[in-house]
């Protein structure tokens, strides 16, 4: 089937997201509105205006009611999901990097970049509330990172938070205790992305280092690793298959000095538990930022640096691939 | 008891020696024969003793040179010298006369150093000055150690007998199956080469050996052996574990060349440490070397063309082709064939004949002439006109010879120098010689636009070309040629992007490849269906193996960063394996001597080729399944670990069940549908879309 092109941003995505239900799509890019649009046809619902700089983060809570944006303009901003507006902004000493509501939605976290003279931290809120009171009022608690910068993270229940970090390592933390539970150095090259599988049993992490992981949430012990030629920016696993879904490709900056054919753009599935790949699917003309399945298996979405979102509705054979 | 007695006969033994010792005396005995001699005693002395060779370390003996009167000797000092300079400065020179004085045919030469002596040694042995003398050079020292060689022959003792490695044991693989070898840079200087066997399912590694070239490895034409370069010479390599086989030391030899029957090995390297060039040509199995040929440093790297049997190799001079006997390696009839104005020339493949071309020159046409070796006749002449270039393109059967000539409509001479001619309105044309019908016919296909690449069918009637560029691309070309006919146009390929074509080695198929971008395109020219088109991203390397069932492609660190792989292919263009190997350099097909079966036992396999093709069939179907069990067994394994780790987590996934349901305000959300009474339907519209007809 042929896939459907959101474009609606001027910039490079930086981040895709799928509601629960999955019938919204949220996308984030470098320029400074993040969209949202309807998963099913593609059509475009409206966008998250205030703004200043690359967003850089973006998450909805599983009522679809709250979303929040990370930006390079240091600030995150809470939106009311159904009217578009912004309904608080809490202003940070640097660039919002990546931003989660926990479980319950009761709590969101969020980690700022090292820079400007900051350490990197991590910092949770309370947003039961969703009003202005937000703006001035102090995190729960603060986390400094000690090891390296946060890039990419998830919360795990309501208690614990998994951290993927710019040198590779990964680590869990207990948000009510304020301390590292556990840690592990598993990649080489910093972690673009981390996504829960369904039953949050596990993980799976895009590195640079040209693999993707799947680990244990408890022990954080590595199960599975997924190997490709190039970096990879995102992975996810299917809610329905034991698949795995890769999206990555030549550095942006390399882009220039390749065709799009060497570049591997592809997004590429490989069985979760045998680490065979067996499909690639062309698309995107520069390397995918981020991808996700559809919360019910059978269509998923990838945006790039091309600045296109493309929802692709899995084919007939796809659903009949049996591995023996 | 025993010991007890053994004890006491010692005790007597003592005794006796006690009471026998001799008293001792100074004085020789009358018959005393000194047997001490100097060597024994002063040993050490003797050998700084100095002796009559001592400061001659420097001296060299010339033998061979002509005898000649008193007054042509200048000019024959003036040869020698010119010669023997260029191993080091020389001192002094001494040439004994006899009583007309005529030199006697042999020189002193005194160099600075020991070191330059031993290298004019080295270089100048067995050196041809000319028709009839063959220089032959000697330290002079060594003359000592030619004095004392026994005048009496003592026959050499039988030397044990060792059996030679098997060097033929790649061809009695039951399932034919083809090697290749990979190059591998992993970083140490030396490469390291893979040596793999094209079997089915799977490729196997064979051996692995590591530090193994300094920079390439080259495969004897009939795969016998391999070549492996060092700084000190090469090595060939060979049998079922690769051992070495035979060294041939040559200085930084950069390039070889095999004879085509493989008794010859020819390298290309420097003269000397220092550097100079030098080609030698030795024999394979002895690893003798045959004869050496100071080169100029400028010529092109290959020089030598054999001739298909190894009877004759030939090298092209200046309007001359030296063509040397390989019994002896002396010209043929001790002279070169003088050709005014040769320009190129080409072995048969299959013939003792040799093709030339004579460039233009004014009123004179430019021509391409078949000869006959050894009788030196003459056996075809084309004459030419408005030639600027050309090019001569053997058939691998020995069929056809085409030639590709560049001509011009208009010349101008421009600059100052004569030389420099502009040539204006070029076109080409082909000139195909038919070998095997009588007196030679020659045909012609003209071209208009340039020509990019040409290709024999090595097996078959078929040629093919690259002509033209456009913005469309160039376009591909097959003609035929047929027996009693005229070469016709077959089928025009347009807008094509290949830049190189590769047949196969069987005919029949070829690829047409674009080495620049990575994309080959398997035609088969019996009905010139393109088969498939594959991508190899990049990939400049494009072998065929030699029973033309598979083709490899290759992207080697040489050329880009990483993405070094190479692809294995089908003939049909089904891509069969791809290979991502960091710091992959080359891969190379071992080739494969010509069948030993006669034209009609090949036939009759092909007539018969339905009555084996089940019985491959089935073979090739054992071992695929064989390979998927494996492959099912590995998979069943990591299946069954992983559903032991999963029992466990979905258990504590349930038992979170409850906090889960409690932190999202009693909603279960476990299942999009879990929560029925929440669900809101909604209805989204969709514009597909608007069309406007007027009627």
């Amino acid at each position: 089937m042929r896939p459907l092109m959101l474009q609606g941003h001027e910039r490079s995505i930086t981040q895709i997201l799928y509601n629960r239900e999955g019938d919204l799509l949220f996308s984030s890019s470098k320029d400074n509105r993040p969209n949202v649009w309807f998963s099913i046809n593609g059509e475009r619902l409206g966008s998250y205006n205030g703004h200043q700089g690359a967003i850089w983060c973006i998450d909805v809570d599983w009522t679809s009611t709250k979303f929040m944006s990370g930006s390079g303009d240091m600030t995150l901003k809470l939106w009311s999901v159904e009217t578009g507006k912004s309904v608080a902004t809490i202003e940070t000493k640097s660039s919002v990097r990546c931003c989660n509501f926990s479980f319950s939605g009761n709590q969101a976290a969020y980690s700022t970049d090292r820079a400007m003279g900051q350490e990197c931290e991590l910092s949770i809120i309370d947003v039961r509330t969703m009003d202005s009171s937000l703006n001035d009022a102090s995190p729960i608690s603060k986390i400094p990172m000690i090891h390296s910068k946060i890039t990419s993270m998830k919360w795990f229940l309501d208690d614990t938070i998994i951290t993927g970090h710019e040198n590779g390592l990964i680590a869990s933390y207990d948000i009510r205790m304020g301390r590292e539970i556990n840690s592990i150095k598993e990649h080489t090259h910093v972690i673009q992305d981390l996504q829960l599988s369904k039953d949050m049993t596990m993980f799976v992490t895009a590195s640079k280092d040209a693999t993707a992981k799947l680990f244990d949430v408890d022990t954080l012990t590595c199960l599975k690793t997924y190997k490709t030629e190039r970096p990879v920016n995102s992975a996810a696993i299917s809610p329905i298959y034991e698949h795995v879904a890769l999206g990555g490709g030549q550095e942006a900056m390399d882009v220039t000095t390749t065709s799009t054919r060497a570049g591997k753009f592809d997004s590429r599935f490989y069985h979760l538990v045998y680490e065979e790949e067996f499909a690639r699917l062309k698309g995107h003309f520069g390397p995918i930022n981020s991808l996700q399945f559809h919360p019910d298996g059978k269509s998923f979405a990838s945006g790039g640096e091309d600045g296109f979102v493309r929802i692709q509705v899995f084919d007939q054979s796809y659903h009949e691939l049996v591995f023996e | 008891m025993a010991r007890k007695r053994n004890e006491e006969y010692k005790g007597d033994n003592e005794d006796e020696e006690f009471e026998e010792e001799p008293v001792e005396e100074f004085e020789d005995p009358d018959d005393f024969v000194d047997d001490v001699n100097d060597e024994e005693l002063l040993g050490d002395l003797l050998k700084k003793k100095p002796c009559e060779t001592d400061g001659m370390e420097n001296v060299i003996v010339v033998d061979e040179i002509p005898k000649v009167e008193p007054a042509r000797q200048e000019k024959l000092e003036n040869v020698i010298k010119k010669l023997f300079t260029t191993c080091g400065e020389i001192v002094n020179v001494y040439y004994p006369k006899d009583d007309n004085g005529y030199t006697k045919g042999y020189c002193y030469i005194e160099y600075k150093s020991p070191a330059q002596a031993e290298e004019a040694v080295k270089v100048y042995s067995n050196y041809r000055l000319d028709k009839t003398h063959t220089l032959l050079v000697n330290i002079f020292t060594d003359f000592q150690k030619y004095e004392s060689i026994p005048v009496e022959w003592v026959p050499p003792t039988a030397q044990p007998y060792t059996p030679t490695v098997d060097l033929y044991s790649f061809l009695t693989e039951p399932d034919a199956y083809d090697q290749y070898c990979v190059v591998v840079d992993n970083g140490s200087s030396p490469s390291q080469v893979q040596f793999w066997q094209n079997s089915l399912p799977d490729p196997t590694e064979l051996h692995r050996k590591d530090k193994f070239t300094e920079q390439t490895v080259k495969w004897s034409p009939l795969g016998t052996y391999i070549v492996a370069f060092h700084k000190q010479g090469v090595a060939i390599w060979g049998g079922p574990q690769f051992q070495r086989i035979n060294k041939f030391p040559h200085i930084g030899t950069t390039h070889v060349e095999f004879s085509p029957k493989e008794n010859f090995i020819v390298t290309y390297g420097l003269a000397t440490a220092s550097g100079g060039s030098k080609v030698i040509i030795w024999d394979i199995r002895t690893g003798l070397e045959k004869r050496s040929f100071v080169a100029d440093p400028l010529a092109p790297t290959s020089i030598f063309r054999w001739s298909h049997d190894d009877k004759y190799v030939a090298s092209m001079g200046d309007g001359a082709i030296h063509i040397y006997e390989t019994d002896t390696f002396f010209l043929l009839e001790k002279k070169s064939v003088k050709i005014p104005g040769i320009r190129g020339f080409a072995w048969s493949p299959t013939d003792n004949i040799i093709a030339y071309w004579v460039a233009e020159q004014t009123d004179v046409p430019a021509k391409v002439t078949l000869m006959d070796i050894p009788k030196k006749r003459e056996i075809r002449m084309k004459n030419l006109f408005n030639v600027a270039d050309c090019k001569l393109h053997w058939q691998k059967c020995g069929d056809y010879l085409g030639v590709k000539v560049d001509r011009f409509s208009k010349s101008k001479k421009g600059g100052l120098k004569d030389q420099d001619v502009k040539f204006l309105g070029m076109f080409y044309n082909f000139e195909i010689f038919h070998m095997r019908e009588k007196d030679i016919p020659v045909d012609s296909v003209e071209i208009k636009e340039p020509i990019a690449a040409f290709s024999w069918e090595p097996v078959g009637d078929k040629f093919a070309i690259i002509h033209g560029e456009g913005a469309g691309g160039s376009n591909v070309s097959f003609f035929e040629a047929k027996k009693g006919q005229k070469v016709s146009l077959v089928k025009k390929m347009e807008r094509k992007s290949a830049t190189h074509l590769f047949w196969s080695p069987r005919g029949g198929f070829i690829v047409l490849a674009n080495c620049t971008q990575g994309v080959f395109e398997f035609v088969d020219t019996s009905d010139f269906t393109i088969m498939n088109t594959g991508d190899h991203h990049g990939a400049f390397q494009c072998e065929w193996d030699p029973t033309g069932r598979y083709i490899a492609t290759g992207l080697g660190a040489h050329k880009v960063k990483d993405d070094h792989s190479y692809y294995l292919w089908s003939f049909q263009g089904r891509l069969l394996r791809r290979n991502n190997l960091k710091n992959f350099l080359q891969l190379f097909w071992r080739p494969r001597p010509q069948t030993l079966l006669a034209d009609a036992q090949q036939k009759e396999i092909k007539k018969n080729l339905k009555k084996y093709y089940p019985q491959f069939e089935t073979k090739d179907r054992l071992r695929q399944t064989r390979a998927s069990k494996e492959l099912l067994e590995k998979r069943a394994k990591l299946r069954e670990e992983f559903l032991d780790y999963r029992q466990k987590r979905i258990q504590d996934y349930e038992s979170l069940r409850i906090k889960r349901i409690e932190l999202r305000n009693n909603v279960d959300t476990d299942t999009l549908e879990a929560d029925k009474d929440n669900l809101e339907e909604e209805i989204v519209e969709c514009l597909v879309k608007e069309e406007t007809t007027f009627v």
